[in-house]
């Protein structure tokens, strides 16, 4: 390989898309190649840069929620199709044949309904959990003392974030901030996991689409758990208070904080 | 039931484009330097393909889909409107630096640790003085496109992504050069 070939491939070769002959080539020209070399490292620290120091930014929760409300779910379809029948008017009988035939559709429109409400949920919690580690500041209150992090929510928040796990050896409380869950405010307090990051947002529960399975403790009683993108999100809801912990460790881990939090909330 | 099909593929298809929201407001931000417009942007973006939610072909590139879609539907606004004018422009030459020597800076370890000092505030403003075809191909590469996905988005040939991006990458150095202290 020669050194216009070598300049040619560089981006390639750093995001690992070359073939393996083609990988090695580059990687022995680079090797004898001062100039090439050079290059590589130039290309690789602007790489750097824009991947860690451009702003992001993030859709608004706002246009979010407008775009969901755009585009229709497939069970608002269905509801709308067994709407316009049982508008007409139809002959008793008919009426009891519907009734047989629809609400069976019904209840599989509601659990299909909850399981894209589900799914807008997890999505969410995913997002907060990526602005967190992308953010350049992402604790407002950096503390491993849990009596520090609680009473700094107080008068930030419309309600009272009821985490009483203070964090321990295995998942310190590195700190909290304020964040949003869709439309309403949320406390997010971030645990740490050996090298990973796990957020716990707390939010009020009311006039969410609650998958079936997130009603009870997690620990005590079954929560939701599902993954996206590459993350492990647990669901709950414990009265008037939702939870979302989100992290890219593995589910077993989170499973064990999330029975340490149902347990201590 | 061919229609409850359609919607129910049409739903599914939603659910997985709004998966996208944030890289495209992104990208339509770098565009548009500004939220009012992005947002529109991205708005305008989702109605269009729910419109042809029927042309997209399950099973291809969904998120090439959407960028593509949102930058046709960029440069058409920006045809139509004019609205920002002092945003970068749709001229395929790049004002500052286009035949930038690649190399040219930095040239030593001291310049090397000038770069990696550059503020974020710098390397936006640096970012937004490019032109838009510039702009795009750097946020599309750094949005984890292949060439050959950047080229779908673009609808050009993957060579002319490749140029563009060293081109681009090429004279973004130059800019920070006057950022870096």
């Amino acid at each position: 390989m020669d050194c216009r070939e070598s300049t040619t491939h560089l981006l390639d070769y750093q995001r690992g898309r070359l073939g393996p002959k083609q990988e090695e080539d580059l990687r022995t020209h680079l090797a004898g190649c001062p100039s090439c070399s050079r290059s590589e490292a130039i290309e690789r620290t602007l790489t750097n840069l824009l991947e860690r120091r451009l702003p992001q930014h993030p859709a608004p929760i706002a246009l979010k929620l407008r775009l969901a409300a755009q585009w229709p779910s497939p069970s608002v379809t269905k509801l709308s199709w067994w709407e316009r029948w049982g508008r007409s008017w139809v002959p008793a009988g008919a009426v009891a044949l519907l009734l047989l035939v629809s609400v069976p559709m019904y209840y599989q429109a509601l659990s299909s309904r909850q399981a894209g409400g589900a799914a807008r949920m997890v999505t969410e919690a995913v997002n907060d959990h990526l602005r967190i580690l992308q953010s350049q500041h992402p604790l407002e209150v950096e503390s491993g003392n849990f009596h520090q992090v609680k009473p700094w929510f107080a008068g930030k928040l419309d309600f009272a974030p009821a985490v009483l796990f203070l964090g321990d050896q295995e998942f310190p409380l590195k700190g909290g901030s304020v964040g949003y869950f869709l439309d309403r405010k949320a406390a997010v307090f971030s645990y740490g996991y050996q090298l990973h990051v796990i957020s716990l947002l707390v939010f009020r529960a009311e006039s969410l689409p609650w998958p079936a399975g997130a009603t009870g403790e997690p620990g005590k009683v079954r929560a939701d758990e599902r993954t996206a993108r590459g993350f492990n999100v647990i669901l709950w809801r414990k009265g008037e208070i939702g939870y979302a912990l989100v992290s890219d460790a593995a589910p077993l881990e989170l499973r064990r904080l999330a029975a340490k939090l149902g347990a201590a909330s | 039931m061919v229609l409850a099909e359609g919607s129910e593929s049409r739903g599914a298809l939603g659910r997985e484009a709004l998966a996208y929201a944030d890289g495209l407001y992104n990208l339509a931000r770098y565009l548009t330097g500004n939220d009012a417009d992005a947002e529109d942007l991205v708005q305008e973006t989702y109605a269009l393909a729910l419109r042809a939610a029927g042309q997209f072909a399950r099973g291809t590139n969904l998120k090439a889909w959407l960028f593509r879609i949102l930058r046709n539907a960029f440069i058409s606004g920006y045809r139509r409107q004019r609205r920002n004018p002092t945003v970068g422009g749709l001229d395929t030459t790049d004002p500052h630096g286009q035949e930038a020597a690649p190399g040219e800076w930095p040239r030593n370890d001291m310049e090397m640790d000038q770069m990696r000092n550059v503020m974020a505030g710098d390397i936006e403003k640096a970012l937004m003085s490019l032109s838009e075809e510039a702009r795009t191909v750097v946020l599309l590469d750094l949005e984890g496109f292949t060439e050959a996905e950047a080229a779908q988005v673009l609808a050009c040939a993957v060579g002319t992504v490749k140029s563009r991006l060293a081109r681009a990458r090429a004279t973004l150095r130059q800019l920070l050069k006057d950022y870096a202290r």
